[in-house]
Formats: structure tokens, sequence, C-alpha cells
């Protein structure tokens, strides 16, 4: 099969000492720095890309595969031990985990979690071998009316679908796609809503934007309202499981795997829905002891929703790598860090940077084996990580996001620019405005345009043409339809919507 | 991209209510500020800002465009399309999000580790962190990252209730010259060297 002999390729590329310490680097800062509280996935691989500005791009990539799956590791340790509710993709895994560990079973809770993250990623990641070639095959014959369409759904389904009121998710959606308006026009030149500011001609950086709505946005909305003292953490030893814990585990994580990967695949998928999804049918399957442990702490809510959690990381990866599409606000950081080395993800990313699309691919699944390893034995010494002091925890963050930011180009306006958009962060957070829209929007946002005026310019002005292929017609029809899911969901749940 | 047929249904679902981000009940049980008088004082919710900052995007872009004319070729379309497109859009966001604030509808807070929903806004400490940090991006290229970097460690950290203050100082120095060292020294990213320029 050609994409195994690709992916082998890739080994090769991902074995090499150097790259496999780029890895271990990868994976070791992605788990310390998704462990801190406060900061998820997104934050971590935002924080962490002034890292690879001057790496080569294959071993950038490899660091970033392993970050971004140690972000996703760390996350778990967190909201097992200190009880999360905050970051979106881990938070049922709080629901029993957390519930665990205070029954004196957090290190069987840590470890279903790490070895279902393992199963988890290893085979959602074969999938993703399986389907990007397949992707690619369809994409390959995809028009600019089509990849609009595409971006369209991206945006209606991340705002309607992270949101509780669709309004709120459109118009942090509508933040990003200003933003990402601001600067020079590429196809003509013309400067755009740069206020006569220099400095705004190139654009905003899309680390900028993320920084300061991740990261500097947390400070500010932790600085108004800061728990006063210490957060409970519960003490934790090596991280194991017996055999019954086994016994209990496995079909959770298959099952867990299986909602996991086509719901990460999606636009607006991510990982709530289907780690939710997953909670809902171990709770549902649930029998026996199991039965009586739940909502108490029962390892199937661990296993099933920590599975999905891993798998819907690398499901996000197919429309990433296969179509430029960010599916959610860490895929869309990844895809900024891709426009950094100048590489746009899609049908021709494969053609013609094979090393690099595989190589990063093989070593997700050695970045997997290693996180395995680094968690289980050292999940005390991760716990530790939870006793910093919130005080230095978030002037550490202002500090390292400044770093990244002023790293950039060296100019104090950007930190003007990071300071006012940790603002709208804050703001956004107070008012429960879901923060991914606004990313995704805009990093996809000038790419939506650029697909739109090629489109319509083939069309010779005729704007049947965005609805002429029947790809792009199907795909807008559900970008439209998307819209109506929340309303959906509260018809029909109304004792619950009532209230 | 319309919103028209979602402002009616988004206010106020309850606590733990499932909506996008389909939270099971379970994690509702943290106590959430009330907003008895939301529907009633819609005039002076602070929401409202937010809401009419939507909108005034919206006119903004419309607005701030206005000068970005022609070039564009015969065939397709000029560079002010998009923005007319994105700026319409969110003035229609916007209308609906003020209605929504004044029809009583309101997002709830984020909740995270760190965060007490409940408390009142600390808006002296959000002020002190403001000012720390603007004069940080200020002073940076005169004083350099290691002093300024230290700085804005310790003004923080002290902001955010750090009781030890010699720790918290030293800790802010060891931070900010390690970074300094394993970015400069290491991995090649430029930072302002400033007062300590002939001595590091």
């Amino acid at each position: 099969m050609d994409s195994l002999q690709l992916l082998l390729d890739g080994f090769a590329t991902a074995l090499t000492p150097v790259n496999l310490l780029y890895a271990l680097a990868g994976v070791t800062l992605g788990t310390l720095v998704g462990v801190l509280p406060g900061i998820g996935p997104a934050m971590t691989v935002a924080l962490l890309l002034p890292i690879t500005f001057n790496v080569p791009p294959a071993s950038a990539f490899i660091m970033f595969a392993g970050i971004y799956y140690g972000g996703m590791y760390g996350g778990s340790t967190t909201s097992i031990l200190l009880n999360t509710p905050g970051e979106s993709s881990s938070m049922i895994t709080a629901l029993e985990g957390n519930k665990m560990a205070r029954r004196g079973r957090a290190a069987q809770a840590l470890a279903t979690a790490a070895i279902g993250s393992f199963v988890a990623g290893t085979i959602a990641t074969g999938l993703l071998v399986v389907a990007a070639p397949v992707v690619v095959d369809f994409a390959i014959s995809f028009g600019p009316e089509d990849y609009f369409a595409l971006a369209v759904l991206a945006f209606t389904a991340v705002s309607s679908v992270l949101s509780r009121s669709v309004v709120r998710g459109l118009a942090s959606l509508g933040f990003g796609l200003v933003i990402g308006l601001i600067g020079i026009d590429e196809q003509t030149g013309q400067a755009r809503l740069t206020l006569g500011i220099p400095q705004l001609l190139g654009g905003i950086e899309v680390v900028v934007v993320a920084v300061g709505l991740f990261a500097l946005g947390e400070a500010l909305y932790v600085a108004s309202r800061l728990r006063h003292g210490e957060p409970e953490i519960i003490p934790v030893g090596r991280a194991f499981m017996g055999r019954s814990d086994w016994s209990r585990s496995w079909r959770p994580w298959l099952r867990g795997t299986a909602l996991g990967f086509p719901f990460g695949a999606l636009p607006g998928g991510g990982a709530e829905i289907p780690t939710f999804l997953s909670y809902s049918v171990e709770k549902r399957l649930a029998r026996g002891a199991a039965r009586e442990e739940y909502g108490r702490g029962a390892i199937e809510g661990v296993a099933g929703p920590e599975a999905a959690n891993n798998a819907s990381a690398a499901g996000t990866l197919v429309p990433l790598l296969t179509l430029g599409l960010p599916t959610s606000a860490t895929a869309a950081i990844l895809l900024a860090a891709f426009q950094q080395y100048g590489l746009q993800p899609g049908p021709q990313l494969f053609d013609h940077n094979p090393a690099l699309v595989w190589g990063m691919i093989a070593s997700l699944f050695l970045g997997n084996a290693m996180l395995l390893v680094l968690n289980l034995p050292l999940a005390p010494l991760w716990a530790k990580v939870l006793h910093v002091p919130r005080p230095y925890l978030y002037a550490g963050i202002v500090l390292f996001a400044a770093l990244g930011v002023y790293a950039l180009n060296a100019s104090w306006i950007d930190l003007v620019v990071l300071y006012i958009l940790g603002l709208l962060g804050f703001a956004m957070r107070r008012f429960g405005l879901p923060i991914a829209p606004a990313v995704i929007g805009m990093i996809l946002g000038p790419m939506a345009e650029i697909q739109l005026r090629r489109a319509l310019a083939i069309g010779a002005g005729d704007a049947t043409v965005l609805v002429r292929s029947p790809i792009a017609a199907a795909i807008l029809a559900v970008a439209f339809l998307v819209l109506f899911i929340p309303l959906v969901r509260a018809l029909t749940r109304p004792g619950r919507a009532a209230g | 991209m319309s919103s028209s047929h979602e402002a009616p249904r988004s206010p106020r679902e309850p606590e733990g209510a499932a909506g996008g981000s389909a939270v099971p009940d379970a994690s509702g049980t943290a106590p959430r500020p009330a907003a008895p008088d939301s529907a009633r004082w819609g005039w002076r919710r602070p929401e409202l800002v937010l809401a009419l900052t939507v909108l005034g995007l919206g006119v903004f872009v419309i607005v701030g465009t206005a000068d970005v004319t022609a070039a564009g070729s015969a065939l397709g379309l000029g560079p002010r399309f998009f923005p007319l497109l994105v700026g319409s859009a969110m003035v229609l966001i916007g209308v609906f999000y003020v209605i929504d604030v004044l029809r009583g509808g309101h997002g709830d807070p984020e909740e995270a580790e760190d965060v007490d929903a409940s408390a009142p806004a600390d808006w002296k400490t959000v002020a002190l962190v403001s000012v720390i940090f603007l004069a940080f991006a200020g002073l940076v290229d005169l004083l350099g990252w290691i002093i300024a970097g230290a700085l804005l460690f310790f003004g923080l950290a002290v902001a955010l209730g750090a009781g030890h203050r010699l720790r918290a100082g030293a800790v802010a120095i060891i931070l900010s010259t390690s970074s300094y060292l394993a970015f400069v020294k290491g991995l090649g990213v430029t930072l302002p060297a400033g007062l300590l320029s002939g001595v590091i």
C-alpha cells in the first residue's frame, strides 16, 4: 500500500536522534504546560509556538505533534486531581475522574486515562493514516467554491455547536473575521482597517490573537475573580490499575475511540460532543458494580470520555492536513504554525512535502508511546505542578505570552495589540462568548475571502457559481442547517430549556 | 450566515442545562451568580456594552473600508466586497445580540479552575494588572527583557496576591534571566538586552 510506504518513510524521518529529541521535548513541554490549571490544549500550543521559530519545519512539526498530544494528556491529569470544570474537552473526565480520586482511586483514574488515551490515540492515528489519502484523493478536484463552502460550514458549525446561544457564537466569529481583515489585501495591495498604523499593514499575527484571547484574557479574567484559598488537590502515587479495572476499561476505550474520531473530523465537532456522548453511552451500558458506582466515580466514565477526547484530537488532523480546514481552536493554531513556514495544508501538501506530513504523523505514534511512559510512573511529579501558587502561575503565563508576542517582530505595538485582545478575551469569558469561533474566523476568514473572490472571478461575477458544484451546494446547505442545531436541541428538551 | 432565526431563543437556559457545550448536570452544582434583575435592567447591564461593540464594529468595518476602492480586476471583486459582507453580518448579529440582551438573555461567565464565578468582580486588580502590563510594553525596549520581564512578573505576582515578596522577586529574576538565556542563546530568538546590553 502506498500510504504504508509513505508512513514508513515518515518513521525514518521521525526516528532520527535529533527528531526523537524534538518529539520528547514536545511531549514533555506539552504535558507540563497542559497540566497547569487554566491552560487548555489550545493555549498550550499557542504559548509554545515561539519555541519553534528557528527550528527546521520537519522537526518543528514533530515537536508540535508532541505538544498537541502532550497537552491533551496533561489536561486529563488536571481534571482528575483538581476537578476542573473549565476546560471543555476534559470537563467530562472530571465528573467521574475526580470522584474516583476522592474515593482513593486516583491512581486507577489516571491509569485508565493515560492508557485509554494511548489506545485511542494509536487507533485514531492509524485511522488518520487510512483516511487522509482518501480525503486527499477526493479533495484534489475541489474548486474554490468548494473550499469557500467548507469555510462557511466551519464558521457556522463552530459558532452554533460550541455556544449555548448562536448569536454569541456568531458574535465571537465576527470578532475573528474583523481581526482577519486588518492589513494589506493580498490581491490588490490596498490597506484595510489599519487606522494608519504602519505596523498593522502586515495584519495581526495569529499568535498575537491566540495568546491574547487565551492567555492574557484568562489572566485578566482570573484577576477579576481569583478564587482565594488553597485549591484541593488529591495526592497520588504511581498510576496503575488492577485486573478488574482493565476488564472494565477496554470496551469504553474502544467505544470512545469510535465516537471521538469521526466527531473530531467534523467541523464544529471538536472534543465536547464525543466526550459527552461517550459519557452517556457508558452510563447507559453500565451494569452491576459500574451502575452503582456511576455518579460516584465509575472507571468507565473516565475511560470512555478520555479515549474519545484523544481520538477526536487525531480526527481533527484529518480535515486540517487534507483540506487546510481547522475544526477546533487548537487546529487553527496548528494551521497558523504551518503558515508560519509558508506551508498551506491541503491536498498539495501531501504531494509537495510528503516527508514533513508523514514524519509528523509517524511522530504522533511515537509521541503517544512516549506519553504513556511519561505519564504512568511520573504522575506524582505532574501532580506537584498543580501546587504552583496561583499568583506565580498567572504572572508566568503573562510573561511567556509577552515573550512569544514580542519575539515575533520585536515591536511594542504588538504588545499593546496583545493587551487589547486580552481585554476582548476577558469580556468574552465574562459574558459567555466562546473563544474558538474567533480564532477560527481570524485564521480561516482571509482564506475564505481568497476562495470566494477566486470562485466569483471564474464565474465572471455570476454568484450562482458558488452553488454550481453539487459538493459546494450540499456543504452550504448543511452550513445553513447547522445554525438550527441549538434550536432543535432546545425544542427537543422542553423540560430543561424552560426554567 | 443569517442569525435571524436564533435570536429569540438564545436567552437564559438555566445553569447546567446542557446547551452548546453539552455538559451533564453533575457539574452544575457550582453556584453561579444569579442575575435576578437582568430582565428589568436590560439597559444598564454591562453585557450591553459588548453587544453594542459588535454592532459598532460592524459599522466601523463598513465605514472604515470606504476609502478602499477600485483596483479590483474587471472580473473579480474588489478588496471591499468581503469587508462589506463581514461588516453587514456584524451589524445584523449585533442587532440581534442587543435585542437578546435587552430581553434579558445573558451568557454564563466561563468557569475555570481558579475562578470564583460567584465573587464580585475585582476591578482594582484588573486595573493594576493592566497598568503593569502596559508599563512593561512601554519600557521593554529601554530596560531590556531581563529587567522589564522581572518587573512584569514581580508586579503581577504581587498584584495577584503573592504574599512572600522576596521569594516573588527571586522567582521573577530567575524566570526572566533564564528565559532570556534560553531563547536568545539557545533558540536564536531576538530579545532586547536594554540596560544590560554590555553585561550579558
